[in-house]
């Protein structure tokens, strides 16, 4: 029996000046089916998935939907095609609305009416086990429910095909599997899904892979058929290990960090709520937790852009919250936000420009009064090449780059930044498991070389493969901080849901 | 041969306008509102030729008319390029107007008291005043922006109107008012004070060599240095610039400056390069039209000086028009607000693209 295929796509290649994106892809999805984008950083997904949603016009090539050759001019023409995208960086309206977002950013419009809209609305969540409030300012959301609006605007829009674009990288585990039930119960209803992820466990999930490696198909698997070994080969061209348990710094020093009782208050709410820490001089401490209990917080009272309401920071003993951000980065201090787009880059600078972000006053990047164009071009180069950042070179602007190759030019310069204290929240949020494990040896040459450093991720395996001890998170509060050595997955688990442990120590 | 049944056009997209679309885009831009003014000059009773060549004639004419249509863009090349300093950080200065005045007033108080100095002391302390008001004035609304979370849209034109009647105040009964006058004006100041005039025959004087060279240093200013590399981050996330650890209210207020000390230097060019008094009618309006010369500029400096040449060619060629053709020359704000229209029209469509593709 041979059906049609939901979408082909055949000899699609997109240019971006010089560059080559996509280079004469190839592919079918067949009704019903999950089929997963695997690729480094910069391999072309988004592109791809740009051109199915009609957000750029492939330069050559022909898509299909259902047997027919469509022409995506725009995604309102994508959305009648039947397509729908959730996309990497989203695109909801933060003054707006749930209701207002999937409506309006729909194109069904307000013909609907409010009314018709909201119940809709209602429908989907309530048929998916979606908990979203309709009524809440999408600004007010965290990034893992704004997920939520964009995949519930998709659904609405009644898509046959769902593109998502790295939809788990902002969501816990928790949500991630939530997530995937509702893929598979998409699947089941005959939608076919379009997923990029750079989660290993989550591509083995899909029905058939194909891997993209600098903007050409290396080709298309059956997932069952295949180990993830073999992926991470095709997509890398090398084989990558998975994050192992690194050996402890040989010595830790004095403490550099210091935070008592920490307490911050959000509606006479506490969002921070008597969190206490220590971190010394080589040293990774990991904060493990659900997000959206108080990490990013944390994360901001220690960066200065948020004051606390009560407790202590102390910064190699020395208090730090009457401090800005100015004065805390010149105190050596770096910090990796986990929005990358709102809080790390501007995307009007070019990559040279955003490596020195926050340092243009320096003396190393200017001369005399002025901005010193060759020692940021020098100062790029370099970055571009210890990081492996994909781009067309220094006077590349950021805003095209791609979500992994953006956050490594954060980490590039706050790496190069932070010599007493790194914080990290999600550092390794999008990237390629090549990156992941860059990331990785960064932290720890950072760690060897006497950096305190603050590590929040939900991945698990990355506190486990890096820090010394672990701190879990649960409404604002540090339930408890553990020796790595002696900690299970399953304990951090249970404490992250509030499970006050025995262990505690 | 192509089967026009199997092609059709279609607008996209740009991703990124290339210069030469931009520069069609421009000379369509001008065509039409060529265009639309003929319409008005036909409507007013005049053939659109003579009127244009009036104006014309009436901005470049001679060395004499040339020289006025530049006297007529220095202030608003400095009223450009404040709003074009504090626009691309995106902060809203409305306040050029006020600016103006205040550099206008600061010098004159600093400047009527030194009467009888010599002009190498009077000058420079005539623009250092033009600088320091301006300054100053903006930087109230900066006080208010960074300390008290004021919008500066609504502080700065509040501040537009208090001055206008603090200016009125002071020359009505006030100290500065001319003994025995029935205007509201200032004496005539000491000629040792006055800008230097550039050539005999011409009324063109030092304030547009300063503003010429001043476009230069705000645009080395924008591009090369750290304050120009803030303004541009601010300009696109200032979240981020903040996070990262550059104090940006310190910003705001430093930009709010910039951008006030150059639309001061507007106020002292007409006082002392024009008038030779201080008037509110010597100093009114450049500020708003200021606003409208850097948008057309592209809030780019030398946009700004292209701009305000042409604006200033019209203000000086609609006096000859209004003569040899029936045209009232207050048609010209008119066609000053045409060209804007049109402009951003094109600089919007340069975003997108004709392009042939085969039919589906
Ligand atoms: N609008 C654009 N203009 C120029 N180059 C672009 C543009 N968009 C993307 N690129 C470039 O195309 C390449 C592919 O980018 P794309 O965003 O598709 O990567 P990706 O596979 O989604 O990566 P990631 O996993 O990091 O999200 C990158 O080198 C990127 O810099
Ligand atoms: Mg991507």
């Amino acid at each position: 029996m041979s059906k049609i295929p939901r979408l082909s796509v055949r000899h699609l290649t997109k240019r971006f000046a010089a560059l080559v994106a996509n280079d004469d892809i190839s592919l079918d999805v067949m009704p019903g089916e999950l089929h997963c984008l695997l690729g480094e950083n910069g391999a072309g997904k988004s592109t791809l998935s740009s051109c199915l949603y009609g957000l750029y016009q492939p330069d050559a090539g022909e898509i299909r939907v259902d047997g027919k050759t469509v022409q995506l001019r725009s995604p309102g023409e994508a959305i009648r095609a039947g397509i729908g995208m959730v996309h990497q960086h989203f695109v909801l309206v933060p003054g707006f609305t749930v209701v207002e977002n999937v409506a309006v950013g729909t194109g069904s419009g307000w013909r609907l009416g409010r009314a018709e809209a909201l119940s809709r609305i209602e429908a989907i969540c309530s048929t998916y086990g979606i908990s979203l409030n309709p009524h809440q300012f999408v600004g007010d959301l965290s990034v893992g429910e704004q997920q939520w609006v964009e995949i519930v605007k998709a659904l609405y829009t009644g898509a046959r095909l769902l593109i998502l674009d790295e939809p788990t990288a902002v969501l816990t585990p928790e949500e991630s599997r939530r997530l995937f039930a509702i893929v598979r119960r998409l699947t089941g209803e005959d939608l076919s899904i379009v997923l990029i992820s750079h989660k290993m466990a989550e591509v083995m999930q899909s029905d058939q892979v194909s891997v993209l490696r600098k903007g050409r198909l290396v080709g298309t698997v059956v997932t069952s058929q295949v180990s993830r070994d073999q992926l991470t080969t095709m997509m890398v061209g090398r084989s990558v290990a998975a994050p192992t348990r690194a050996g402890d710094a040989k010595a830790h020093g004095e403490t550099v960090l210091s935070v008592r009782g920490l307490t911050q208050l959000r509606d006479r709410r506490p969002v921070l709520d008597n969190a206490s820490l220590d971190i010394a001089a080589g040293e990774i401490v990991g904060i493990a937790g659900v997000s959206g209990n108080g990490q990013d917080e944390l994360f901001e009272c220690l960066a200065g852009l948020a004051h606390p309401d009560g407790g202590k920071i102390l910064l190699d003993g020395e208090t730090l919250q009457a401090y800005s951000p100015a004065t805390i980065a010149a105190k050596g201090v770096g910090y990796v936000p986990s929005d990358r787009f709102r809080d790390g880059l501007v995307a009007d600078l070019d990559i040279g420009e955003n490596l020195v972000l926050g340092q243009q006053w320096q003396a190393r990047w200017r001369k005399g009064p002025f901005i010193d164009a060759a020692a940021l071009d020098a100062n790029a180069r370099t970055a571009i090449s210890a990081y492996s950042i994909a781009a067309t070179g220094p006077s590349a602007p950021s805003r095209k780059l791609s979500g992994g190759n953006a956050q490594k030019v954060i980490l590039a310069r706050e790496f190069a930044k932070a010599t007493r204290l790194l914080l990290c929240n999600q550092p390794t949020r999008g990237l390629d498991i090549g990156a992941i494990e860059f990331v990785h040896r960064q932290l720890l040459r950072k760690r060897d070389e006497g950096c305190a450093i603050l590590l929040a991720s939900e991945e698990l395996d990355d506190l486990f493969a890096l820090s010394r001890r672990i701190g879990v998170m649960f409404r604002g509060r540090i339930l408890a901080v553990l020796d790595t050595k002696k900690a299970t997955y399953d304990e951090i688990g249970s404490l992250m849901a509030g499970h006050r442990s025995e262990a505690a120590a | 041969m192509t089967d026009f049944n199997l092609v059709e056009w279609r607008f996209e997209r740009r991703l990124d306008p290339r210069p030469a679309a931009r520069i069609v885009a421009l000379a369509v831009a001008a065509a039409a509102a060529a265009l639309v003014c003929s319409l008005l000059f036909i409507a007013a009773g005049a053939s659109p030729r003579a009127a244009f060549a009036a104006l014309l004639q009436g901005s470049f004419g001679s060395l004499r008319a040339a020289g006025e249509t530049l006297v007529k863009a220095t202030p608003l090349i400095f009223t450009g390029l404040a709003a074009c300093v504090a626009f691309r950080a995106r902060i809203w200065n409305i306040g050029a107007e006020g600016q103006v005045f205040a550099g206008a007033m600061f010098a004159y108080w600093l400047q009527h008291n030194l009467t009888g100095f010599p002009p190498f002391v009077q000058i420079p302390v005539v623009i250092a005043g033009g600088i320091v008001g301006g300054a100053l004035y903006a930087g109230l609304a900066g006080v208010l922006k960074t300390r008290f979370s004021v919008d500066e849209v609504i502080s700065t034109v509040m501040l537009n109107y208090i001055i206008v009647y603090v200016l009125s105040l002071l020359l009505l009964r006030g100290p500065w008012s001319e003994a025995g006058g029935f205007f509201e004006q200032t004496p005539k100041v000491d000629p040792d004070s006055a800008l230097p005039l550039l050539f005999s025959g011409s009324r063109l004087h030092f304030g547009f060599l300063l503003a010429i060279v001043t476009a230069g240093l705000v645009q080395m200013l924008l591009t090369r240095t750290p304050l120009g590399y803030e303004i541009k981050a601010a300009g696109s996330n200032i979240r981020a610039l903040e996070v990262q650890g550059t104090n940006t209210r310190r910003l705001i207020l430093v930009v709010l400056l910039v951008s006030g000390a150059l639309a001061g230097l507007a106020g002292i060019t007409e006082v002392y390069g024009v008038h030779y008094r201080l008037k509110a009618g010597a100093i009114t309006g450049y500020g708003y039209s200021g606003i409208i010369v850097a948008i057309l500029g592209q809030l780019h400096p030398v946009g700004v000086v292209v701009a305000s040449v042409l604006f200033g060619a019209l203000l000086n060629g609609a006096t000859l028009m209004q003569i040899k053709t029936s045209v009232p020359s207050a048609l010209i704000y008119a066609i000053q607000a045409i060209l804007l229209l049109f402009f951003l029209a094109g600089w919007a469509a340069c975003n997108f693209r004709l392009r042939r593709v085969a039919r589906a």
